[in-house]
């Protein structure tokens, strides 16, 4: 455990012995499970700055010693408060891990934390310069449907919807690439310190790339269905 | 408090057992049979009281119609979702059946989940005789594909039996904790899990670090209606099938005939296990046998889409945590179905991989149970279990669509949030609905619960009330709500889908009075002054003997004093006096004891010698 990070966590006051407690996860004082303060994240939770490189090995181990000590089995003697506690806190740290162990949804919940993700309407619209591509698409896909209804010959259409798949998930891999050198820059938008317009820019690249990633995938998805 | 136990609440047979402090090894606790099984049956004799296990196996050929087994199979279920099996089962379902099945049995009708409280106040009863101790408190196990409805159900009946159910615990997760112990295993491994019932499979990673074992479970998967049931109802069908066309005899599903045939094809099952083949002859009403020769190789054909059905859930488990058959370090198979070659040498061959028996795969449930209650009774010391949701939990959207809150195998306890506001001006209320499953439209989702947010009426948009979703390590769902704007914390009540609500529970904690057997004390003074009763008969006929002669005044006089204690504590109602009495009376007579063996030891040497002239 680092001890130069800094603990975002707002300083609280102990429900049990009433000190004001500094600790991210227990009363310094007592030693009590803390609740869990009003604007905790899931980066403060594992005491990280908010980059989005993580070193997957020292996420486990710390995911696995906070799991000894929050986990609901070591409070089933304990009082219903700290047993309540300890069913949020060990959630919180599931719902946590869970999230920052995936690269892509650790983006979004970074973008959400820094209330910059913007779903809104580009999530629906194809990226222009896919518009082609999405528009043969469908064609196949309204092919494929008809000649199942009226029995007709499946094959051909079949080859052609697996080639656009692959085509697609091609392009998935490219975004989930660009997300990536994406993700370098903010992380140096933050060791050095870059002023708010560069990280808001950083961040409106994300942005974008997370609804372009989410259409090519939803693309994918549906092709699969009717492949399977 | 009194004693804590883990308990395998199973399709065909449950199980008690305990982790045995002086060796730290878990131990499965017999019956009165001295059978650790207790068969998962219940049955309502005419006079109104309850029968469980062995002796209610055996009403089950003369009394079918108040008597129940695979009782598991209608957990958490509703009335709709059993119409194809209750063909095959002798016992009816209550036609007035709503949200929560009723089995009738006799002229009473009671719901899965009592039914279950009897199995597991009977396997209470087994603890409490054993240790002489009053047992409140077990880690239940339950199949991991079990969802909310069915996990709730198990909980009701633990609470029906007078028990404080601490955990609900998976049943591969379990089985993985016993062998774990047994043979401190490390690295990825499969749990295949086929009961009586169910079909389970889990994937865990079994971590060591510095302070001690983690289980991770990385993903499970399953069908909570797939089991060795299955293959004896396609051995009953078969059979059936032959009778009709030979002999124009129709079973009734319902009749002992073909509760008769079952019980023989179970058998004959469980011998094609260790023999190529049985021939089974069964006699009929109308004089004849029927006669027909089983070889394995036949059998293996007609439940080949049994085992099949369990190889899909197997793949989409080892896809889920990311995996390769031939990544895992060890294969275990669990539950008496996996007994058949057949399965065993598919799973074998699948992981290519020769998986792991050692431990009885009746009982492993059950140990591994018996070692989370320990962890659970003394904190988590150096073993920590994290096990998953097996199935996505969301929420019905506009359209009828599910929008996923909590996927599956995520690691419980995880929770979820969802801010909602209103639409219109002056709603006073949002519609929430809880669904489980994989699929994409609420209809084809299981239902969990419905539930009204209450607003105060203010102008649309306004509102902001979040909902918090939280599976708790039980794989339980608990909602809250709370509003944003004022803090306020909103009460919630949820009326579960398929399940009893708290006032069922509370009608039939009451009712359960009427059933339960006598209380633990009186149970323990009867069965106290019986043992007293047959150690006084035993120390009267030893010291008749005449080698008992030999013993010096002193000791007699310490054995007549002990007796007179004893025979003056049985009169009294302190089952502890009793076994306190009883031992040391045991004590005294040690060296009685003695002179008698080795008297008895001598003349059966003798006996040897004067042969051997």
């Amino acid at each position: 455990m680092s001890t130069s990070l800094p603990i975002t966590n707002p300083p609280l006051v102990c429900w049990n012995c009433h000190e004001r407690a500094v600790g991210t996860h227990f009363c310094p004082g007592c030693g009590k499970v803390l609740q869990l303060p009003q604007q905790s994240d899931y980066f403060a939770m594992f005491e990280m700055p908010r980059k989005l490189w993580v070193e997957m090995g020292s996420l486990e181990q710390k995911f696995l010693q906070l799991s000894w000590k929050l986990h609901p089995d070591n409070f089933v003697n304990a009082t219903p408060e700290e047993r309540d506690i300890s069913l949020k806190r060990s959630s919180e740290l599931n719902d946590a891990y869970r999230t920052l162990r995936d690269p892509v949804a650790r983006v979004e919940y970074l973008l959400a934390i820094e209330e910059a993700r913007k779903e809104g309407t580009t999530r629906q619209q194809a990226p222009p310069e896919l518009l082609e591509e999405v528009f043969e698409l469908n064609e196949s896909l309204d092919e494929l449907r008809e000649a199942r209804a009226s029995g007709g010959d499946t094959a051909s259409l079949m080859q052609r919807l697996e080639a656009a798949e692959k085509n697609f998930e091609t392009k998935l891999n490219e975004v989930d690439s660009q997300l990536q050198t994406v993700a370098r820059e903010w992380d140096k938008a933050i060791d050095g310190k870059s002023d708010q317009s560069t990280r808001k820019a950083v961040m409106s690249k994300l942005n974008e790339l997370l609804n372009r990633r989410s259409y090519v995938r939803n693309l994918v998805v549906n092709v699969q269905k009717e492949l399977l | 408090m009194g004693r804590i136990v883990g308990i395998d609440l199973g399709t065909t047979n449950s199980l008690v057992a305990y982790l045995d402090a002086p060796t730290g090894q878990p131990k499965c606790i017999p019956g009165p049979s001295g059978s650790t099984l207790c068969p998962s049956i219940v049955s309502l004799d005419a006079d109104g009281s309850i029968i469980v296990g062995e002796p209610a196996r055996r009403r089950l050929l003369t009394q079918p119609e108040r008597t129940i087994y695979s009782v598991k199979r209608l957990m958490g279920r509703g009335p709709a979702d059993v119409q194809s099996e209750v063909k095959l089962f002798p016992f009816r379902i209550d036609p007035a059946s709503n949200h929560v099945i009723r089995v009738q049995l006799g002229d009473k009708v009671f719901t899965p989940p009592e039914i279950s409280s009897f199995i597991l106040r009977e396997l209470k009863n087994w603890a409490e005789a054993y240790f002489g101790e009053t047992v409140d408190r077990a880690v239940i196990t339950v199949p991991a594909y079990f969802n909310d409805a069915q996990r709730q159900a198990t909980k009701d009946a633990g609470k029906l039996a007078g028990l404080e159910v601490l955990r609900l615990v998976n049943e591969p997760t379990a089985a993985a904790l016993a062998y774990g112990l047994h043979q401190k295993q490390r690295g990825k491994v499969a749990v295949y899990d086929l009961g009586g019932g169910t079909f389970d499979i889990s994937v865990l990673k079994l971590i060591s670090t510095s302070e001690g074992d983690i289980y991770q479970v990385l993903s499970t998967n399953g069908d909570t209606h797939l089991g060795g049931d299955d293959i004896d109802n396609l051995l009953q069908a078969f059979v059936h099938e032959q009778i009709l066309q030979t002999d124009q005899i129709d079973f009734s599903p319902h009749g002992e005939l073909a509760q008769e045939l079952r019980k023989e094809l179970i058998a004959l099952k469980h011998k094609l296990s260790e023999v190529e083949s049985v021939t089974l002859r069964f006699p009929l009403p109308n004089g004849k046998v029927f006669v027909h020769e089983f070889t394995r190789g036949a059998v293996d054909t007609l439940i080949a889409t049994v085992v099949d059905r369990t190889i899909v859930p197997v793949k989409q488990a080892l896809l889920d945590a990311n995996l390769k058959p031939t990544e895992m370090d060890e294969v275990v198979l669990v539950g008496g179905t996996t007994r058949t070659p057949l399965i065993r040498r598919t799973v074998q061959e699948f992981f290519d991989r020769k998986p792991h028996t050692e431990l009885n795969p009746d009982e492993v449930v059950a140990l591994g149970a018996a070692v989370q209650a320990n962890i659970l009774d003394r904190g988590v010391t150096n073993m920590l279990l994290l096990d998953v949701t097996p199935l996505s939990l969301g929420i019905e959207t506009y359209g009828g669509a599910v929008a996923k809150v909590i996927p599956r195998n995520s690691t419980i306890p995880a929770s979820a949030q969802e801010l909602y506001t209103t639409g219109v001006d002056n709603q006073t209320g949002i519609d929430i609905h809880v669904l489980q499953g994989e699929r994409e439209l609420a209809k084809d989702c299981r239902s969990l619960a419905r539930f009204t947010l209450r607003i105060a009426p203010v102008p649309a948009g306004l509102p902001r009330i979040e909902v918090k979703f939280l599976i708790d390590a039980n794989g339980i769902l608990q909602v809250s709500a709370k509003d944003i704007r004022t803090g306020e914390q909103h009460t919630i009540e949820v009326q579960p889908s398929y399940g009893l609500n708290d006032n069922d529970i509370e009608r039939m904690l009451e009712e359960s009075i009427e059933y339960a057997e006598q209380d633990f004390a009186e149970r323990q003074v009867i069965e106290a002054r019986t043992e007293a009763e047959s150690i006084l008969t035993a120390t009267a006929k030893a010291l008749a003997n005449p080698n008992a002669s030999t013993l010096t005044a002193p000791e007699c006089t310490k054995i007549d004093a002990k007796v007179a204690a004893l025979r003056e504590a049985v009169k009294g109602s302190d089952y502890k006096l009793v076994r306190r009495q009883i031992d040391e009376l045991n004590q005294a007579t040690e060296h009685l004891a003695e002179v008698l063996m080795n008297s008895a030891l001598q003349t059966a040497l003798e006996g040897k010698k004067l042969a051997e002239v």
